[in-house]
């Protein structure tokens, strides 16, 4: 999602500010203060003649000081293990003055101030730190700057004599000074000033500092509470069973009658392809809803969405390979045709990359409630909470100003908690509320979960490349073949390449003078979604380990060709001289190390998301598998905000890019995935961690992001690697399907 | 059937094949212990029978009736379990923090049996799934509760 | 592949051999018996359907009840289960009840065509004529027709041939329904009529002999029910064997285990889990009870057995090696079902601990149910709360190996070891099982 354009049409899902939900006034009231939140109704009648809210700067949508000086803090951004919540912390308590410490975060409810996306909101793309960075420091200014004003007044001094200590406001000169929370109430009466000053960079405190994050006492004490552990007075448990594929429908169930008779179920339900159970505790739900014996009516032709009963993962990567044609242009560079025409040398290579699941921890739930004024409250996790208010509202059938939505904290997303047809819990859960007259909380097993997941697309690219006399590069063509996530669910345009389905192929920095990035569509029957770094989690890999290929061809060092390729690319030459420095020096191997294991090194480099990466592996083989033992990472973010998170980050994207690299693979035969649980899609386990080595490097370009840019750069390393030991290029992911067996050399 | 867990008693009328995972968190409303698979593959169920690590969505609720239970919910209560605790935060262990009741309770387990594990030992007993990667924070963490 | 047709030798066979012996249409004791008889409640024939298990083979996931369409692989080639609805032109409408006699109790169809043996005639020819009549019934009766052409078999000329077929059952299959041991009391005798005759349990637990027959067909030969390969799976001996067969169960646990699927001892897993899904968990228990007694009554043998087995605590193994490295893969990935000390879970989850699949010689379930996982348990319509994960994605053959030497060498188990190419070969012949419930419908 680099450059994911955001549609115009999407900002109008932005919904009316509700500060009547719940969450809002049970924070406020369980601490007895009058905080700086407008009452509802005052909201309400602002919103119906108010001019259009400038999303990221209503303070009081953003901030509650409480008498205690505490801050609750509600976050546009959602937090699943990224550290979002510490870092709006730091960068508001910087400016705010207020020690991050004391910030309490929570989800913001949906509303037009949280829209910081380019006019819309969702967490994903590594973009919220970046796009709202600037917002947030002028916010936590302008509340600062509201509270020196109260004080003033309190004070009777001018303002110009009150400066701020952490919580604190100050006027030297009597010795005076006023906490916040004793000013919070006249403050937020104030106007937010338009104009601030933000502290001088060498003046952070907090931001570029490795702070401790605020969520981590609370998630090693099992106090931190996801969807899943929501409950609410008279709810029921409910669980599905879904049509094995998308678009059948449930016709009778043979067993209905008894599945009703079993403990503690309070009823049976058909639903948009499922059938379900509610009872008084999920487990009986669950068993209940796997023992009824439904009769699935095959789809009618033309339904959406439906899976095609004869699909097979094995059939669409063959006839993505078969795809013939040049495909649409997306970036060209020079004449890429005549110079391989005139190339000394030709290398050419086809490669492929499977579907993924996401695998998240926490699998799919929603709790639903339908309440006596006519409102739809609504407890899940999602990354894009103003577009899920708007589709439950619609499935509800509620205008969106009656949908209360609770945001959750995120069980671990990657990208899994986006609007995805059918890829969600809460339509289910809202029919169920309604069908039933009492609140509903659905779970999904972790096997209708992985049945229902959105997929990172499968993809090939076809690479061609044209090397003079010396082995260098001189002509490039790389046609991918697919369908980007972005364009499924943004919209795509037939006569323009969507940037999901080539980033990483595209916008590489090496200087090879003639190039043709292309790409052939080619619908994809699965629901596809995106996966922590889109496209380039699989479209790096291609490039990155096809460079290695011409290296080899050209008889060039492949950290050596890239050094010589970034000649004039003095940010991507320093980061790719940093991880081999990180490293102790490039070496490719094969080597002999302390251990006697035979290893190898492989190097690659990726853009994503506005950052640079640089990334080496040392793998050996053992009994035909790869064994990753480093990985080193050096990241350049532009700027940073907390090196702690960024380090964790990259360990975390480490693991991720190297389980797509050595293990996942969602496969499907005859419409239905082969597996339905980790032990069918095995995901990286501990003891396939390697170490990992990470170096921040600060170029001060423009701020990028943080959460995905890790993954990129690893499975193009470690096959580069594997390659050194077996002698033979791969090209296929992932590794697990094969033997590796050591080559000559 | 009577079930000890905290060291308080709870009276369950349930079915006998019922997971202890779906009696904490339905019946009995302690939620810090996760599912994340049922089926033994990843460990955020991960509660202790007699100080031992015990996926909890494997084990039917009948047959640790009457055995001493301790899910996350008491872990700063217990001496090992608070070091752990300590060592997490230390460490900044969680990411998304779903797997992390698990892998706290793993640690406790581990650390129960075994006070100064060696790296092998780290390696045995911390066999949970962590979907967010922070298995070089855990064992790290593991070691540094260790020599506390 | 449900059971293995038993031709490879049908060549050799038939040489020398009367055409008009194979192909003759034998006699039946409904010969003068026309169809038109009265039908009978739908419950009295789907019961005997249900003993034998005619849904297993005759219908698929997914396939309307009893059109036929399973494939069953056999060393020549693939095989196809027919559709016995009573459509008249592509399943049994058409049959006499002599017909379809000769087709279930001496594998002849009407145009004197033999049947594979894949269909247990061997078995069936046991059959009372009683339950022969309601099978008649309910299939001519009570099982809506649905025309589905029958697929042929893979098998080429002249392999395909199967006149000679009537010479394997000349020389294999026994001649005369059940006859009552009058040594013996009537649950027994009703019991040893149900596990020769409808439950054809010989299918999977006698041994085969050259010619792919069972090499006995009742108690009098000692290797009748000892156990035997089939399929991947090894089907353990049902006679009272102390370590591999049921030695240690009692006739209650023997009739709980086919009632619930589940006992103390284990779990159904494998084709028996299938087994028990359409069949078993369907009779009275009277006819379980009797089953238990007639197999209860069938001595082990101590010699084959080996010493009796006892638990005892797993020692400490050597710091190396496959019982080192099995230890370790099995405290990660098997303890936390089945126990630390192998004892399983009450008897939801599996004991390996003296469990008889894991004491046996063969050592194919062990590796296939490590490999695969198991299939789900359906027991009165509700599927088990507990599976088997298949692991064959997250374990090497060798680690599968040395896990599986662990077990089979812990506890007071005294099992050879596994061998990572033994764990290759089945993994090359199998597939994980489903997750998904698969009960097939009978109505
Ligand atoms: S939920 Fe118990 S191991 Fe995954
Ligand atoms: S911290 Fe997210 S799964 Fe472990």
């Amino acid at each position: 999602m680099n450059d994911m354009t955001v549609p115009a049409q999407a900002s109008s899902t932005g919904a009316p500010l509700n500060l009547s939900r719940r969450g809002f006034l049970g924070a406020s009231l369980g601490a007895l203060v009058l905080g700086v939140a407008l009452p509802a109704r005052q909201a309400r009648a602002q919103q119906a003649d108010a001019p259009a809210i400038k999303p990221g700067t209503r303070v009081n949508a953003f901030l509650e000081i409480r008498p205690d000086g505490t801050v609750l803090f509600r976050s546009p951004f959602m937090e699943g293990g990224q550290g979002i919540f510490t870092a709006l912390a730091q960068i508001v308590g910087e400016e705010l003055d207020v020690e991050p410490t004391q910030f309490v975060m929570e989800p913001a409810p949906p509303g037009p101030d949280y829209l910081l996306i380019g006019g819309m909101r969702f967490t994903g793309g590594s973009m919220s730190v970046r796009l709202s960075y600037d917002a947030m420091r002028r916010l936590g200014a302008a509340a600062r700057q509201m509270l020196l004003q109260a004080a003033a007044v309190q004070l009777g001094v001018p303002l110009a004599e009150l400066t701020t200590e952490p919580g604190r406001v100050v006027h030297a000169a009597s010795g005076r000074s006023l906490a916040y929370g004793d000013l919070a109430g006249a403050a937020a009466a104030l106007p937010v000033p338009e104009n601030v000053t933000l502290r001088e960079r060498a003046d952070f405190r907090w931001i570029g500092k490795p702070f401790a994050r605020l969520d981590i006492h609370a998630k090693s004490t099992g106090k931190a509470r996801y969807a899943i552990d929501q409950t609410v007075d008279d709810m029921l448990y409910g669980a599905v069973q879904h049509a094995r594929r998308l678009g059948m429908e449930p016709g009778d169930i043979s067993n209905e009658a008894q599945v009703r008779a079993m403990p503690g179920v309070h009823s049976v339900h058909r639903l948009p392809g499922a059938v379900a159970v509610l009872a008084n505790s999920w487990w009986r739900a669950r068993r209940a809803a796997e023992a009824l014996e439904v009769n699935w009516t095959e789809p009618a032709s033309g339904t959406a969405n439906a899976m095609p009963a004869d699909f097979s993962t094995e059939g669409h990567l063959a006839k993505l390979k078969a795809m013939p044609g040049a495909g649409l242009d997306f970036e060209t560079e020079g004449d890429a045709a005549a110079a391989l025409a005139g190339a000394t040398q030709k290398v050419e290579a086809v490669y492929d990359a499977p579907y993924l699941a996401h695998g998240q921890l926490e699998p799919s739930s929603a709790l639903a409630r339908f309440n006596a004024d006519g409102t739809l409250e609504l407890w899940l996790p999602n990354q894009a909470p103003e577009m899920f208010q708007a589709d439950a509202a619609k499935v509800a059938g509620l205008s969106p100003d009656k949908v209360i939505l609770h945001s959750q904290l995120l069980g671990g997303f990657f990208g899994r908690h986006f609007l995805y047809t059918t890829a969600n819990a809460y339509p289910q859960a809202i029919l169920l509320a309604k069908a039933s007259g009492r609140p509903v909380k659905l779970l999904w097993s972790r096997e209708e979960e992985f049945l229902r997941d959105a997929l990172r697309p499968m993809a090939v690219a076809r690479f061609r490349a044209g090397l003079d006399a010396n082995g260098l590069p001189v002509a490039y063509e790389a046609v991918a073949v697919g369908e980007g996530p972005a364009g499924r669910w943004f919209g795509r345009k037939t006569d323009k390449v969507d940037s999901s389905s080539v980033e990483g192929i595209a916008g590489k920095p090496y200087a090879i003078p003639n190039r043709r990035i292309a790409q052939i569509h080619v619908d994809d029957p699965m629901i596809i979604g995106f996966w922590r770094s889109v496209g380039h989690s699989m479209n790096d890999f291609f490039s990155e380990t096809f460079f290695d290929e011409m290296a080899d061809a050209g008889k060039q060092d492949p950290y050596a060709l890239r050094l010589r390729l970034l000649a004039d690319k003095p940010r991507h030459k320093a980061l790719l001289e940093a991880v081999a420095d990180l490293s102790g020096g490039w070496k490719r191997g094969p080597f002999t190390a302390q251990d006697g294991t035979r290893r190898a090194r492989g190097v690659a480099m990726a853009s994503p998301f506005g950052s640079e990466v640089a990334t080496i592996a040392e793998v050996s083989l053992r009994d035909g598998e790869v064994v990753v033992h480093d990985v080193w990472v050096a990241i350049d973010p532009g700027s940073i905000v907390n090196p702690a998170i960024i380090n964790a980050q990259v360990n975390s994207a480490v693991a991720l890019g190297l389980s797509s690299a050595l293990f996942e693979e969602a496969v499907y035969a005859e419409g239905v995935p082969r597996a339905r649980n980790y032990d069918g899609y095995p995901i990286l386990p501990p003891d396939r961690m390697p170490k990992v080595h990470v170096r921040i490097v600060e170029s001060g370009a423009p701020m990028g992001g943080i959460g995905e840019p890790g993954v990129p750069g690893v499975p193009p390393a470690v096959v580069n690697a594997a390659s050194v030991l077996t002698g033979k290029r791969i090209r296929s992911l992932p590794l697990s399907k094969q033997r590796l067996s050591a080559g000559e050399g | 059937m009577e079930l000890t867990i905290n060291g308080q008693t709870h009276q369950v009328d349930i079915e006998p094949d019922t997971p202890l995972l779906w009696v904490l968190r339905d019946e009995l409303g302690m939620t810090g212990t996760k599912y994340g698979c049922g089926l033994a593959q990843c460990g955020a169920c991960t509660v202790l029978v007699h100080g031992q690590a015990t996926r909890s969505c494997v084990t039917p609720v009948e047959t640790v009736a009457g055995a001493k239970i301790m899910t996350i919910e008491a872990i700063e209560t217990d001496p090992v379990g608070q070091k752990v605790v300590e060592a997490w935060v230390a460490q900044q262990v969680p990411q998304c923090g779903y797997c992390q009741s698990g892998q706290v309770m793993a640690a406790t387990a581990l650390l129960k049996q075994s006070a100064r594990p060696t790296d092998e030992e780290i390696a045995g007993a911390m066999v949970n799934l962590c979907r967010c990667g922070t298995y070089n924070a855990i064992a790290a963490a593991v070691r540094e509760a260790a020599q506390a | 592949m449900k059971k293995l047709a038993a031709f490879v030798v049908l060549a050799v066979l038939a040489v020398g051999a009367g055409y008009w012996f194979a192909t003759r249409i034998p006699a039946s004791p409904f010969d003068s018996v026309g169809s038109a008889t009265a039908p009978l409640p739908v419950e009295r024939g789907e019961y005997a359907a249900r003993l034998a298990d005619c849904v297993a083979c005759h219908s698929t996931e997914g396939g309307k009840a009893f059109t036929g369409g399973l494939a069953m692989g056999t060393p020549l080639g693939t095989i196809f289960s027919t559709n016995i609805t009573p459509d008249r032109e592509t399943g049994i409408g058409g049959y006499t009840l002599a017909q379809f006699d000769n087709a279930v109790r001496r594998g002849v169809a009407p145009d004197g065509r033999r049947l594979y043996p894949a269909m247990p005639h061997p078995s069936y020819a046991k059959m009372s004529d009683d339950d022969v009549r309601a099978l008649y019934d309910y299939f001519l009766h009570h099982v809506p027709a649905v025309r589905q052409e029958n697929r042929p078999t893979t098998i080429a000329w002249p392999l395909n041939m199967r006149w000679p077929l009537a010479f394997w059952n000349l020389a294999f299959a026994d001649a005369g329904s059940y006859r009552p041991a009058p040594a013996h009391d009537e649950i027994w005798n009703r019991g040893a009529y149900l596990v020769q005759g409808p439950g054809h349990c010989g299918s999977c637990h006698t041994p085969r002999g050259l010619a792919l027959q069972e090499v006995a067909l009742d108690e009098r030969d000692p290797r009748f029910l000892s156990g035997a390969l089939l399929d991947g799976w090894y089907a353990p001996s049902l006679r009272n064997d102390h370590n591999t067969g049921l030695g240690r169960w009692s006739e209650e646990d023997v009739a709980t285990f086919l009632k619930d699927g589940r006992n103390q001892h284990g779990v159904v897993f494998g084709s028996m889990m299938e087994a028990f899904n359409n069949s078993t968990q369907f009779m009275t228990d009277g006819d379980l009870a009797a089953i238990a007694r007639y197999l209860k009554s069938l001595p082990g043998d101590a010699a084959r057995d080996g010493a009796p087995w006892s638990y005892q605590a797993a020692a400490a193994p050597a710091p190396a090696g496959p019982m080192a490295s099995g230890a370790r893969i099995y405290a990660a990935r098997c303890g936390f079902c089945h126990g630390s000390d192998g004892r399983g879970r009450n008897e939801w989850i599996s004991p390996l601990a003296g469990a008889s699949s894991v004491l046996a010689l063969e050592n194919a379930s062990v590796i296939n149910i490590t490999l695969n996982g198991s299939g789900r348990v359906v027991a009165a319509g509700v599927p088990d709360a507990y599976r088997m994960p298949a692991l064959r994605d997250q374990l090497s053959d060798g680690e599968i190996a040395d896990v599986l030497t662990f077990i089979r060498g812990s506890w007071g188990n005294r099992a050879a070891s596994v061998t990572a190419e033994e764990v290759r070969t089945l993994r090359e012949l199998t597939n994980a099982a489903s997750s998904d419930p698969i009960v097939l419908q009978m109505r």
